[in-house]
């Protein structure tokens, strides 16, 4: 508990499934934070998107807590958001004012990546068969959704070259 | 407790990128692993971005006067020593306009924790040079870079004798929250030096995508943070390397101010005249 490391290797299934779910559900509180900050800091379109990804984070978190009760009904959770560090949210300094909806899809591009590569990792620790599936598959979740935010990366139109900075005023402080 | 019990429903106001969101979802993860209720913290800061810091949590806060956290937090620490005192600011509030202060409270050696939150710059005012600004700065206030070298806080604190003194990073979260845990356990006056980015002001090569290349545990480097001597030549490596983690605790730490105090206390009790008799000193027989 605490400032102390996950131990990955000693996760039960129930264990697995309940840190799945609050995986996602810390990938959804940090895309509502950042939203937030963005629409204090005048950047719409980019805290829009991130609204998006609250969304769809909380219905990731959803289905997985729908299938941990089915399976475990209202056993009760040993697992903390405590022992979580960024495993699929952002990082705080993935935001920027001005950041453009690219630049926004591009930070959860790497949250995705965040997020497999966790997984990949976890996968050489766990022993437990039934945690070894489920991370198998969750892992290649979050594959599929690299290669969903790639696709509407995609569909966007081409990126702008200007630089919002280079039209608003400076920091009173810089040349 | 969980971190989340730690966190106030105000919304941080600070730049987006900011280091700072990160040291203090840091210091709610270190909080919720003491495990003292929110009633019973206080939370003292001066003035700043990240003096904003204690609204952030659901401790008492007392978001108070620029560079006076320090004094502030042990008058409150000295007055109630029961609760759990953090106090954090700048490296300007602490190094510049408190600075005076700090090696007082290092010497006085009160159960509290100092985080400063050192991003070299001054960033609510728009930029300026601040006690840590590397030399060659240029800003608003030294526009053709700066002349000074920079006060070194880890040098500072170590050099009057602090009992415990780290450095940590936002990126490196868990290490931080780490450090930040162990500062609150120390018994005695511990510091906190966190090189938070300014990414409005700071120079490129200070923000946590650097961080992420450049720092250095000192788990990793073998150090043995009982060695004071050690500690201080590490320490003079600010600026030029992210040493992160604890530089030095002491091994047998000193009785604190307050636990001498209200020994002095009990002592004097002792001879004291019964309080129906204290009228008798200005009474003539």
């Amino acid at each position: 508990m605490g400032t102390t490391p996950l131990d990955i290797s000693k996760l039960t299934l129930v264990q697995a499934l309940d840190l799945a779910v609050l995986i996602e559900e810390e990938a959804r509180d940090r895309y509502e934070e950042l939203a937030d900050q963005l629409s204090l800091h005048h950047t719409p379109e980019a805290a829009a998107f991130f609204k998006k990804m609250v969304g769809i984070e909380e219905k990731h978190r959803q289905a997985l807590a729908d299938r941990r009760k089915k399976a475990f009904g209202d056993q009760k959770r040993t697992v903390t958001r405590d022992l979580l560090f960024d495993v699929e949210a952002p990082d705080y300094d993935e935001a920027r004012v001005f950041m453009s909806v690219h630049e926004a899809l591009r930070a959860s591009l790497r949250s995705e990546e965040k997020a497999h590569a966790f997984f990949a990792d976890a996968l050489g620790h766990v022993k437990d068969p039934e945690v070894r599936h489920l991370f198998e598959e969750l892992k290649a979740e979050e594959a599929q959704h690299q290669t969903l935010v790639k696709a509407e990366l995609a569909k966007l139109p081409a990126e702008s070259k200007v630089n919002p900075l280079d039209y608003s005023d400076d920091p009173v402080g810089e040349d | 407790m969980e971190a989340k019990d730690y966190k106030s429903s105000l919304k941080p106001i600070w730049c987006p990128g900011c280091g700072d969101f990160g040291v203090v979802q840091g210091i709610y993860r270190a909080l919720a692993a003491i495990g003292r209720p929110p009633h019973e913290i206080a939370f003292i800061s001066g003035i700043g971005c990240s003096s904003r810091i204690p609204g952030y949590t659901t401790a008492y806060g007392f978001n108070s006067v620029h560079g006076r956290s320090l004094p502030i937090a042990q008058g409150v620490k000295l007055s109630n020593p029961e609760l759990l005192v953090l106090c954090a600011g700048g490296d300007g509030d602490g190094f510049s306009i408190g600075g005076g202060h700090v090696p007082h409270a290092v010497r006085r050696n009160m159960d509290l924790t100092y985080i400063v939150m050192d991003n070299q710059v001054y960033g609510l005012t728009k930029g300026q040079l601040s006690p840590t600004s590397p030399r060659g700065l240029k800003t608003i206030t030294s526009p053709y870079g700066s002349l000074e070298d920079p006060i070194n806080p880890l040098l500072y604190v170590l050099a009057y004798g602090c009992g415990f003194v780290a450095q940590a990073t936002p990126a490196d979260m868990p290490g931080m929250a780490a450090v930040i845990e162990e500062a609150i356990r120390y018994p005695g006056f511990s510091f906190v030096n966190i090189q938070s980015p300014c990414v409005t002001y700071g120079e490129d090569e200070q923000q946590l995508t650097e961080h992420k290349k450049m720092m250095k545990p000192l788990k990793s480097l073998g150090h043995d943070q009982t060695d004071q001597l050690r500690a201080m030549d590490l320490a003079r490596a600010y600026g030029k390397e992210l040493y992160t983690g604890v530089f030095y605790k002491n091994p047998n730490p000193p009785p604190t101010y307050e636990a001498m105090v209200k020994l002095r206390q009990a002592e004097q009790a002792k001879g004291a005249r019964p309080r129906e008799r204290v009228l008798d000193m200005y009474l003539q027989k």
